[in-house]
């Protein structure tokens, strides 16, 4: 028995530009309403967790300011992953690279901080984070440009190798990172000139504004510069980048080790800003699988990525006080961005194709 | 030396293997039709609470592996929709499944925090077999699931390269254009094996719960599994039962960081021990890998890429 229809896609030669504002807009609201079905069925208040997760997220000032402090990471991650993706290169590891530029700037924080002033200190920190990001990343970009290994398994193996890592450094006595005068096993708090104030009375640091900077910079790279040209043609076509003359291994290998380091800046930012030490608890955050999720939700547009890292910052937010203002389990944050995406895939095909119902006799073989 | 606790750690890699058999199963049929899922660890973990409420509420552990295998099913078929009806990136949506689905478990696991399952699975026994000196712990003390997930994995070596669903299952996966020739929907097929895939998957949540674990630790139930579950398939060249024999090394690893530390071995850090695993994934993928092509050995030709009839 076959339906009397079928769907028939067309490809659109050219996206309506209303669509590319309107699919990701309606993905996000078909994410909150199966959210809300899926609250009413296990029987907790939709209204409440919705307006208290509004509330503590974009509406109140405490909580517009912890959001755009936590969008920071969240972003950086974000484009981190973006810059990989957007050749196909899939680095889902910026979970590990992060913790490696934790590592690298709580280091370097450590080693230098007592003898340089801020003014040094600060970049040196976010260099060095990123540089450790890049590290992490440098056997599975070597392999995936010199012999194919596929990088999505071996960036993520290395994420694991890398959460060892933190743990080594914070549980094994006398180690370099663990606070020494305290039996509780925690980080060593980097010097005064290795930190950020915060601004004013919030929880938001000054890298805001420089990863807002640097995601805007990226998108000039990509829409301006012959490189950001060569991944295009890289990515749109390899073989015609090949009869061009590009070196795509080359390229492959600059893109990884450039997503490795923006996720090791992510990582960074972490100890000028909100952390200042080595932190174990930043294994259980999953910063940087939500920086996936947020350029996947800005289809890899680096400035989109901006808007996309807040909107996810607010629902991480909102939804972690869930704990204290509500009942529902504060896991319904993490729900709906993965929710959000998933939709956001659906919407994809509407975007790109034109989908109609063709009655079975027309098409007829 | 303790001999015991080496024939202890043996007989663990054979059940922890189970549930990475079943799930690398999953993900080898679903690849194999040229879908390829990364959503392992999300169906796992959204698989392994629901088989533990329904076992809790229903006080019968085979109505809870049951529920879990068809929530399995059911993630995959989000999967499914996304990739091959709607053409989705599927590294993307698999990402998206397994974010959704940890959400998910850890959102229904609020209430089974603390809580355990009272009835459990019991091992088969072989009489006189287990007294076997090491081979009897480690061969014959397991239960009906572990037995049966081997038997299955011999079994569908024998399907996927003896039988026509077998060959079009591999063709699907390989050459598509021709499966859609020889006037076969090669949608059908994938969203079918996508389904199976996600059941089996869920099949190895729902045991790795009730039969190991037994009570429900949100950070810790899955582990990374569904992630070497992954690999592993790469590992045994998408052969199910070269699966069997990486899974029960894979296993070996992966208690090997408790053996020694049981046995008081402390010149390598823990740390490092917990690392080996998926450092040995890591080195067996490159070791793998065939310079210049980005086709793995064995690797199903078209994994990854949506058929599209018309761009032909």
């Amino acid at each position: 028995m076959r339906a009397p229809f079928r769907i028939v896609f067309e490809q659109r030669s050219e996206t309506p530009k209303y669509l590319s504002a309107f699919v990701p807009l309606v993905s996000v609201l078909a994410a909150l309403l199966a959210g809300a079905i899926f609250l009413m069925a296990t029987g907790y208040s939709v209204g409440e967790t919705y307006s208290n997760m509004l509330q503590d997220g974009f509406l109140s000032s405490r909580g517009l300011t912890d959001t755009l402090g936590l969008s920071t990471v969240l972003i950086c991650m974000g484009i981190g992953a973006a810059f990989a993706f957007q050749m196909n290169l899939y680095n889902i590891g910026g979970e590990g690279q992060g913790y490696l530029g934790m590592i690298g700037g709580a280091w370097a924080g450590l080693a230098l901080g007592p003898h340089l002033p801020s003014v040094i200190m600060i970049p040196t920190v976010l260099l060095i984070g990123a540089a450790f990001g890049a590290v992490w990343i440098f056997v599975p970009a070597f392999v995936r440009a010199r012999l194919g290994t596929s990088e999505i398994v071996t960036t993520l193996l290395l994420t694991y190798i890398a959460a060892s890592l933190v743990n080594h450094f914070i549980y094994t006595p006398n180690s370099y990172f663990r606070a020494p005068d305290v039996t509780f096993p925690m980080g060593r708090t980097v010097p005064d000139s290795a930190k950020l104030t915060a601004l004013g009375d919030t929880r938001m640091y000054p890298t805001f504004f420089i990863v807002v900077a640097l995601a805007l910079f990226l998108f000039w790279i990509v829409k301006r510069t012959e490189f950001g040209y060569r991944i295009q043609v890289i990515a749109d076509s390899p073989r015609a980048a090949h009869y061009a003359g590009i070196n795509a291994r080359r390229t492959t290998m600059q893109v990884m080790l450039i997503s490795g380091a923006l996720a090791g800046l992510g990582g960074a930012t972490l100890i000028v800003g909100e952390f200042g030490k080595l932190d174990p608890g930043i294994t259980m955050l999953g910063y940087g699988y939500a920086g996936i999720v947020i350029a996947a939700l800005a289809r890899n547009n680096f400035a989109a990525i901006i808007v996309s890292g807040i909107l996810f910052s607010g629902l991480r937010v909102g939804g972690d006080k869930l704990q204290i203002t509500t009942s529902t389990p504060i896991h319904i944050g993490v729900m709906l961005q993965g929710a959000i995406l998933l939709f956001a895939l659906g919407g994809e095909a509407f975007r790109r194709y034109k989908i109609r119902t063709v009655r079975m006799q027309a098409v007829a073989q | 030396m303790n001999s015991n606790i080496w024939i202890l750690t043996s007989a663990n890699a054979v059940t922890i293997a189970t549930t990475l058999i079943l799930a690398a199963l999953g993900a080898l049929f679903t690849e194999r039709a040229g879908v390829l899922n990364l959503g392992v660890e999300g169906i796992l973990l959204t698989s392994a609470i629901s088989s533990f409420l329904a076992a809790d509420s229903s006080g019968s552990i085979w109505v809870g592996l049951l529920v879990g295998s068809a929530v399995g099913a059911v993630l995959a078929g989000i999967h499914a929709v996304l990739t091959v009806v709607l053409r989705a990136n599927q590294i993307v949506s698999g990402l998206a499944l397994v974010i959704f689905g940890t959400g998910l478990a850890n959102f229904l696991g609020k209430p089974a925090e603390g809580k355990t399952v009272t009835t459990i699975i019991q091992p088969l026994t072989f009489g006189p077999l287990t007294r076997i000196p090491v081979l009897g712990p480690i061969l014959f003390e397991h239960d009906i699931i572990t037995y049966g997930t081997i038997a299955f994995a011999i079994g569908s070596a024998w399907y996927l390269f003896r039988t026509r669903p077998g060959l079009e299952l591999r063709a699907t996966g390989d050459d598509p254009a021709t499966v859609d020739a020889q006037g076969l929907s090669v949608a059908r097929i994938r969203i079918r094996y996508t389904l199976l895939g996600g059941a089996l998957i869920g099949l190895g949540g729902s045991w790795l719960m009730l039969a190991q674990s037994a009570a429900w630790h949100q950070a810790a139930t899955t582990n990374g599994i569904g992630w070497i579950a992954l690999a592993l398939v790469v590992f045994a060249g998408w052969h199910p039962v070269r699966l069997i024999f990486g899974a029960v090394l894979f296993g070996f690893c992966l208690r090997l960081p408790f053996t020694l530390q049981a046995e008081q071995i402390t010149f390598i850090p823990s740390a490092f021990m917990q690392m080996l695993p998926y450092a040995a994934t890591l080195v067996a993928l490159i070791a793998l890998s065939r310079p210049g092509s980005k086709n793995l050995r064995g690797a199903p030709k078209s994994l990854g890429n949506p058929f599209v009839r018309d761009e032909r």
